[in-house]
């Protein structure tokens, strides 16, 4: 065998006990996060989640636009368990189809800011010197300005409407992630197997894809699951002053909003909105946290 | 002796609330939603710097609850022969509040600066530079460019009111933060974004307020700004939400005050694009909707029904004419007739607060039943604004506010074909007949020929249907139960001066 | 150490020139015409085209901004608000001591109610008491503040006229808004405290002076405390700075005239030079909190002090 050969085999070898290692590593991992009784109810309420937000149409009794005006405001009954709003509309549904807009923010925003921000991290951290400088620098840009403003600024300039508010809530969490991942790029770039990958002519986008960011993996997956609890709520308070989906789309902000005004004579129809946020955020924070023991390294040794 | 106490404790406790601390401390509280942005009245026309100014300031001439034009600061005045010019004799031994008298140099320096002011164009845009002659310090003219019926209407308004030559001048870029006019209350202070502090002129020649302070405050959230006048720190307050009106009427401590104002709240189309620029369509639309049902369930009662583009208190207004009521069958039918029985789909724009998203959901839904699917856009504000000044919109969502209380402010920017979008006219209006008419009463002092120009152009306008007439609306102001001598001005220019407690 | 403090100084000027950009830039790009806001929707065209002259909308992007930052370098003016005419500091100076005590007040709730549950909670780990502070510091964390704020109201000032809903006039009306801010923060520097503090109890020098023997109490306030104090400090100085822009919820909800309600009105209204002036305001602010909570960082642990040479 050439030398050119035998190089490439010893990294594919390294590479292949490598995955071997990381197997075992991620199998190790969801056993500990089993043990944490806090972090499966957080797993369990996120799944709750996503499955109301996938059969929304088949769970809702209702349309979340049904409006029938001598409906209004009535109380929890057997016709309307959650009660319905100023239009008539059944909260329960509402709530229902707002978890697919919740869901959709938390999960689009983060993954714009994890793409983006982990791309512009792995790049100024791979490369360094002046790349990194000007990078890092954007990024404080970014980071001086106060999150919500930066929202405010951002929907006000593309208008108000979903997308636009993953938009702007995902360039508001591109710093974050950048961060994590450079500094992950950091510790491992320097490594000999980058060096053996370079040396054999391996572009820098997949020394970067498959070497790289599976480092920076654990620390992604718990900033991950704790920024889209945070999506939800920075969408939600756009929708509380009023910038945020486009009505009639149900937004679990958007109803806590409009219900203000009756909260006083018809405390339910900011109640369970007001819940519903509640147990979403506290069931991501909890996965979160129980992510973030499981994936300690420390404790793997 | 517990039960003992309460008796007495509970008397004590009420009796607090009727006498509020207000009251004892001969002061009037008055709470709106947001913050004057400038207390120079050509600097800035929104009603929260209005409703301060109109404390502050008087005009030449003012208006009773009939729109009758009466003396203010001219005791009299006379049109002279040229059709364009009013002769104004003032008013004698009046004084500002820095203690220079008002003399008619005063009203030209005003009416010459009001020219240089985009604030005020729209009200004193008609004013003849070269027609402002001093003849003496109590007699002044005022020529507009072109013989303009409406002009004294104008001068009534808040815009309107005169400056004092000598405090302008020396207030230079702060001119803003010191008013100084002739009336009834005198400004002290100004603390950004929480309250105006007034107090009485007790130099004022007219009849001087019964309290001797006057406080505007400022409350950006509704629910507090409402929880403010229960507790008794607010005695009277504006921008009060539909929601809160039978909490208000059903206490015994607090009355409401409701006046029809002058706004028309409109969904406008644009004629310029199918299908609505089929007459029949907008009018199916017109008979679709329950402008009632609108009224009492979303709006709690609070308002009129509209049969007309400007509301029935509008000088010039028709209150008559049929307008379009309820009728799903005469719809179908006009749908049908148009081609479009199975309705068509279209969008609307709408502003993001105040009343018209939740009317706008209402007529959205009441819309489906004819088979026009509507998607709403809802903007905020400025770019609401923007987005209906070009030709991209197809409907919106609008509340037009007539504040002259006459009808040429009502209809002219808003018909004359000559009006584009960024002036009024988004509806692309143009009839002919329409424009002779508006014309005619726009220039012609005969008030016969105006009464009768405008109730031809009110019922082609109405018959045309470049509207969706919904709802005139009403001023809500709840106040103190103790609160005597207020009226509702449906402009908007609230005078706080002939209010007492008792 | 001064050359540290030096270097960050400097550093902030093209971070703080990169923000003035970005915002002019978005606030440019947003459609609505401040002029017509201005003036309202029934003011005739050419008013609207005379008061864009006079503002200088009209001219170009760069002309634009080049102006403002000639006026900001040469004469220290950072413009004056399209609305009132007042000078935009006077608007940012008229507000700021507002927008610095109730950050203030939010900071000292979430202090005083955090760290103590923290300690109780790292000294007591897996007790009732600390699964019992956990769960309610993560139920704080979840609230959205909005609805906290909302639910205080109706509570305390509806029902119960206990406490002012709006404005700061007296003492007592910093209460609801602290504690609608502080909530948040609170759970945050609960479970930091905790387990930063546990972090430390770990260590090897606190088995070193258990072996001394020292008692159990004097371990934890002593050593562990001051050890868990870095990153508690972090995260206050951090909230202290995110609250003086971002309490634009609670100012909105209180009624209260801040800085943060400044800039969403002044978005609203398209009034740039306050956007642009109270932005950058608030970026320096907080980017000198950082500064001052990194030295702090020095003076608590003398190994990082060493770092910053």
């Amino acid at each position: 065998m050439s030398s050119a050969n035998l190089k490439s085999q010893m990294v594919t070898d390294l590479h292949v006990a490598t995955k071997k290692k990381k197997r075992s590593q991620w199998v190790a991992v969801w056993k500990r996060l089993k043990k944490n009784k806090a972090a499966m109810i957080g797993l369990v309420i996120l799944v709750v989640l996503i499955v109301t937000a996938i059969f929304a149409d088949v769970i809702a009794p209702y349309g979340y636009d049904d409006q029938v005006l001598q409906n209004r405001f009535q109380t929890p009954n057997s016709e309307h368990i959650f009660g319905t709003d100023a239009f008539g509309r059944d909260i329960f549904s509402r709530i229902v189809y707002g978890s697919r807009v919740s869901l959709q923010v938390g999960f689009i925003a983060v993954g714009i800011g994890a793409i983006a921000g982990g791309a512009l991290g792995a790049i100024a951290g791979f490369y360094g010197n002046r790349l990194d400088n000007w990078i890092m620098r954007i990024m404080d840009v970014l980071l001086a300005i106060p999150g919500i403003l930066l929202a405010i600024s951002i929907v006000a300039s593309l208008g108000q409407g979903l997308t636009n508010v993953m938009i702007a809530v995902g360039i508001g969490a591109i710093p974050g992630y950048a961060r994590i991942v450079r500094a992950s790029v950091l510790t491992v770039r320097d490594q000999e197997f980058v060096e053996a990958a370079r040396a054999i002519g391996t572009s820098d986008f997949r020394i970067i894809m498959k070497h790289i960011i599976p480092n920076a993996m654990a620390p992604i997956i718990v900033q991950v699951t704790l920024g889209v609890a945070n999506a939800i709520l920075s969408a939600a308070a756009l929708s509380f002053i009023g910038l945020g989906i486009q009505p009639p789309e149900p937004e679990w902000g958007a109803m806590l909003s409009e219900g203000r005004q009756y909260l006083r004579d018809f405390p339910h129809v900011t109640t369970f909105p007001g819940l519903a946020i509640m147990i979403t955020i506290f069931g991501l924070n909890l996965l979160g946290d129980g992510l973030r023991d499981a994936l300690d390294p420390r404790l793997r040794d | 002796m517990l039960v003992g106490l309460i008796g007495p404790l509970s008397l004590a406790l009420t009796a607090c609330e009727t006498r509020s601390s207000n009251e004892l401390t001969n002061r009037l509280v008055v709470a709106q939603a947001s913050d004057a942005t400038s207390l120079d009245p050509q600097g800035a026309n929104d009603v929260h710097s209005a409703l301060v100014n109109t404390q502050i300031f008087e005009t030449l001439v003012i208006k009773d609850d009939n729109s009758q034009i009466l003396p203010g600061l001219a005791e009299r005045w006379e049109l002279l022969d040229d059709g364009l010019t009013y002769e104004f004799y003032l008013r004698e031994n009046v004084y500002f509040h820095n203690g220079e008298e008002f003399t008619a140099t005063d009203v030209e320096f005003t009416f010459l600066r009001a020219l240089d002011s985009p604030h005020v164009a729209h009200i004193l845009g008609q004013v003849d530079p070269n027609g402002i002659k001093v003849i003496n310090d109590y007699k002044i003219q005022i020529a507009t460019l072109e013989p303009n019926a409406p002009f004294l209407q104008h001068l009534a308004h808040s815009s309107a009111a005169i400056m004092n030559r000598t405090a302008v001048t020396e207030s230079g870029e702060q001119v803003g933060q010191n008013p100084v006019g002739t009336g009834p209350f005198q400004f002290e202070y100004w603390l950004d974004g929480e309250y105006v502090q007034l107090k009485r002129y007790e130099k004022y020649y007219g009849e001087k307020p019964a309290y001797k302070e006057l406080m505007i405050k400022v409350i950006t959230d509704n629910t507090n700004r409402t929880l403010a006048l229960k507790t008794g720190e607010v005695d009277i307050t504006f921008n009060l939400p539909t929601s809160d009106v039978n909490m208000v009427e059903k206490n015994e401590h607090l009355r409401l005050f409701r006046l029809a104002n002058f706004i028309t709240h409109h969904i406008g189309f644009n004629l310029t694009k199918e299908p609505f620029n089929n007459v029949l369509v907008r009018q199916a639309i017109n008979y679709a909707v329950n402008a009632s049902q609108i009224i009492e369930d979303v709006l709690n009662g609070v308002g009129e029904v509209a049969t007309s583009p400007i509301s029935s208190n509008v000088w010039g207004a028709r209150a008559d004419l049929a307008g379009y009521e309820f009728n799903l069958e005469k719809a179908k039918k006009l749908m049908l007739e148009a081609g479009y029985e199975n309705g068509f789909s279209a969008s609307i724009l709408t502003a993001n607060t105040g009343i018209s998203p939740d009317i706008v959901f209402n007529v959205v839904n009441q819309l489906s039943k004819i088979g026009i699917e509507i998607n709403i856009r809802q903007l905020e504000w400025g770019s609401f604004i923007e987005s209906i000044s070009g030709n991209d919109h197809e409907m919106y969502m609008m509340g037009w506010s007539c504040v002259t209380g006459d009808a040429d402010y009502g209809l002219y920017s808003l018909f004359h074909s000559s009006q584009g979008p960024k002036a009024g006219n988004r509806t692309f209006f143009a009839d002919d007949r329409v424009d002779e008419l508006l014309d005619l009463a726009r220039s012609t002092i005969n008030i016969n020929e105006r009464l009768e120009a405008y109730y031809e152009v009110q019922e082609i306008i109405v018959e045309e249907a470049p509207w969706l007439y919904l709802v005139t609306g009403e001023t809500l102001v709840g106040a103190r139960a103790n609160v005597r001598g207020f009226r509702i001005n449906p402009g908007g220019h609230h005078k706080f001066a002939s209010v007492y407690f008792q | 150490m001064h050359k540290y403090i030096l270097r960050r100084l400097l550093y902030l000027i093209p971070v703080m020139f990169g923000v003035s950009l970005v915002v002019f830039t978005m606030m440019y790009f947003t459609p609505g015409d401040p002029a017509r806001i201005m003036l309202g929707e029934s003011a005739p065209a050419e008013a609207v085209e005379d008061l864009r002259e006079e503002l200088g909308l009209n001219d170009h992007f760069v002309i634009q901004y080049g102006n403002w930052l000639k006026d900001l370098i040469f004469n220290g003016d950072i413009g004056s608000s399209y609305r009132t005419r007042r000078p935009v500091s006077d608007e940012i100076i008229d507000r700021f001591p507002t927008t610095l005590r109730l950050a203030a007040a939010g900071v000292a709730v979430s202090v005083v109610v955090g760290v103590p549950i923290g300690i109780i909670s790292a000294t007591k780990q897996y007790s009732f008491l600390d699964n019992a502070s956990m769960f309610t510091a993560l139920l704080g964390v979840s609230m959205p503040n909005f609805w906290l704020a909302m639910l205080l109201i109706i509570q305390f000032s509806v029902n119960w006229d206990l406490l002012p809903s709006s404005g700061l006039d007296s003492p007592i009306s910093y209460i609801l808004p602290a504690i609608t801010l502080g909530t948040s923060s609170a759970a945050t520097i609960a479970r930091m405290t905790r387990s930063s503090m546990l972090e430390v109890i770990r260590q090897d020098y606190i088995r070193t002076a258990r072996a001394k023997g020292q008692v159990e109490s004097v371990i934890t306030n002593r050593h562990a405390l001051k050890n868990a104090l870095i990153p508690i400090i972090t995260v206050i100085g951090l909230q202290f700075g995110a609250l003086l822009g971002g309490a634009v919820l609670t100012e909105s909800v209180f009624s209260i005239p801040g800085v943060g309600r400044l800039m969403v009105d002044s978005i609203g209204a398209r009034d740039f030079p306050v956007v642009q002036g109270g932005v950058l305001f608030i970026a320096i602010a907080f980017s000198l909190i950082n500064l001052l909570v990194d030295i702090l960082y020095a003076f608590v642990d003398p190994r990082i002090k060493s770092q910053y040479k």
